[in-house]
């Protein structure tokens, strides 16, 4: 029993990280960014590259990863999502193609082989007679003060109020002299550093391979359905809540099964409360 | 019954029909195999189109539809020993259940969320096949030595085509049909058509119900073609984006753009094999297909028909100013 309970919040604090990484950008700029897996992805490899295959301390590795995670991130949205703004379903169908480039690009350079990257934090701790990583155990204090220092963030500084400000009402914000082209710039950078992030810990919790990327976004969408969209902490609540499903089905009924019943809950969640738990309006 | 502009596309359709029934005297068996493969890309992008070019709701989950028609036939006919005229249209009708699955979603929410839904519903299904009772679905490595429908590339040929136009004339018919009309309404307005006192959820479930008809006929016919049937061939990104990009690049809401797209795509795909290595094409795909979709998003069919009114209207002006001259 303390074996789920302790498993359940360690993976919710990792689908935390990767659902907050994406709910930022559809509260901000009222797209869904189907690219969104592919900073996941390039954080995982650009972390491996850098820590495995060069031998850099990992903490510069890290920031490598983050570094490439925004570069990307500023890419799909000056490339792409820019000029299709007033069209989400563009956007939808344009990230989905660009992610699929992206991951062709990635086996280009790495095969499609899949790789074990080496835990961040490596070893092993006893509790209660539990095998918890260290790794894992460090993926998820990271992933609480990451989400802590963004909700600090926009909540009391000033940057942070103008992004929220303009994922309230854009025009209004506009009026009171914010630019949003820079709101989302900085929203999407943000994002991108989030989810490659979360990805260094995702691959280091799995493995690295090509296909990756499409757990992770379905994690984050299930949790952002869940939650409400635009809601962080609808998203942390969400998270919880998806992740202790998993790991009690993945302990109690069949590891299979993990997956479909988030499928499911998804699924009653739209039927019945279409705006998620603490959603706002979807328009 | 059929209007003016109906009865004039007649003779294109025979046409087409004509020229693809003779292709198998004109080209070599390895060509052929590469038709048959364009033909069943040409039915999944146009049940593809019926459902998310028409209204809107954009599908990232067909080749789940695809792959529970394969999937179901495969072990009808594998592990059960039934005889294709019954485990075939088995498979077709739990198809249109599972497409009716995708309906709920689309009850509540509109455009956005559906596509990732439906999204999740194709990676869902991939791991519960490979690892969900794999004596009965072969597991990772799926099932093989499946059934034939027909032997052979030529007769095998023949069956993709006929399904092929079958479902485009049928498609093509109803996307011009009053039905078409509030299809194209419900992905412009819903609530208007709504307002306008037509019931859009039967409309809706309708081309749900249709799209996953034609997606399952494709899919058993493809399952018995090539008499295999694996998880990561089915339900995985690069099918759906092959799917996905015929019919974007074709042009979608309007039937006839995906079967262009699909025969564009695979032949794109053949003739490319000696000067691209494999890694790269899906790499071109994409980039073509984002350029095609950002700077031309209504397709080639789209713009193909627009350069043909306007030489149309050039040749029946030079023909009424040399009647005046005569």
């Amino acid at each position: 029993m303390s074996d789920v309970i302790i498993q359940g919040f360690l993976i919710s604090g990792l689908y935390a990280l990767i659902a907050v990484g994406f709910t930022m950008i559809f509260s901000v700029g009222r797209v869904l960014n189907l690219a969104y897996g592919i900073y996941i992805m390039i954080g995982g490899y650009v972390y491996y590259s850098l820590s495995q295959a060069l031998e850099i301390s990992k903490v510069i590795s890290l920031l490598g990863a983050m570094i490439a995670g925004v570069l990307f991130a500023v890419i799909t949205y000056l490339g792409i999502v820019k000029r299709l703004r007033s069209n989400p379903i563009a956007v939808e169908i344009s990230t989905l193609i660009w992610a699929v480039v992206m991951q062709a690009v990635i086996i280009l350079i790495y095969s499609p082989a899949p790789r074990a990257i080496w835990p961040i934090v490596p070893g092993v701790a006893h509790v209660y007679g539990i095998n918890m990583s260290w790794n894992i155990f460090f993926a998820m204090i990271t992933s609480w003060v990451v989400l802590g220092a963004l909700l600090f963030f926009v909540r009391k500084t000033l940057v942070g109020r103008a992004i929220l400000a303009v994922s309230m009402d854009a025009k209004g914000a506009l009026l009171s002299g914010i630019n949003p082209e820079h709101i989302n710039l900085l929203t999407w950078a943000l994002s991108g550093a989030l989810g490659a992030l979360a990805g260094v810990f995702f691959a280091t919790y799995t493995q690295l391979e090509p296909s990756m990327w499409v757990s992770p976004l379905i994690t984050a969408v299930a949790v952002v359905i869940i939650g409400g969209i635009g809601s962080i902490v609808g998203s942390l609540v969400a998270a919880h809540l998806v992740g202790f499903m998993e790991t009690i089905t993945t302990s109690l009924i069949a590891p299979e099964l993990r997956g479909v019943f988030t499928l499911l809950l998804i699924i009653a969640i739209l039927v019945i409360l279409p705006k998620g738990l603490l959603g706002q309006e979807e328009t | 019954m059929l209007g003016g502009k109906l009865k004039k596309s007649i003779p294109w359709w025979l046409l087409f029909t004509a020229i693809m029934s003779l292709m198998p005297l004109l080209i070599s068996t390895r060509s052929i195999r590469i038709l048959i493969f364009a033909n069943f890309i040409a039915i999944f992008a146009m049940s593809w189109d019926i459902l998310s070019g028409y209204t809107g709701y954009i599908s990232f989950g067909h080749p789940f539809l695809i792959g529970v028609a394969g999937y179901t036939s495969a072990i009808l006919t594998h592990q059960y020993s039934m005889p294709l005229y019954v485990s075939m249209p088995a498979a077709v009708l739990l198809t249109m259940v599972a497409g009716i699955l995708f309906f709920f979603p689309a009850l509540r929410t509109r455009g956005t969320y559906f596509a990732l839904v439906t999204l999740a519903f194709m990676e869902v299904t991939y791991h519960l096949v490979e690892v969900v009772k794999p004596e009965l679905t072969g597991g990772t490595r799926g099932l093989t030595g499946l059934p034939l429908l027909a032997t052979g590339a030529v007769p095998n040929y023949y069956v993709s085509l006929f399904a092929m136009i079958v479902i485009a004339v049928s498609l093509w018919l109803l996307g011009k049909s009053g039905g078409g009309l509030v299809f194209s309404a419900i992905r412009m307005d819903e609530d208007a058509v709504k307002s306008a006192g037509l019931n859009t959820t039967k409309f809706k479930l309708f081309a749900f119900t249709l799209s996953a008809l034609v997606a399952g006929i494709g899919g058993v016919l493809f399952t018995h073609y090539l008499g295999s049937i694996s998880p990561r061939g089915m339900f995985d990104i690069n099918f759906l984006f092959t799917i996905l990009i015929a019919a974007l690049i074709g042009g979608e809401h309007t039937i006839i753009g995906p079967i262009l797209g699909a025969y564009f795509l695979t032949f794109l795909l053949e003739y490319s094999r000696p000067y691209i290595p494999g890694a790269w094409r899906y790499l071109f795909y994409g980039m073509i297909a984002l350029i095609v979709y950002n700077y031309a998003p209504r397709g080639i069919f789209t713009i193909a028909t627009i350069a043909g009114k306007w030489l149309g209207r050039k040749m029946t002006r030079r023909e009424r100013y040399d009647q005046q001259a005569a």
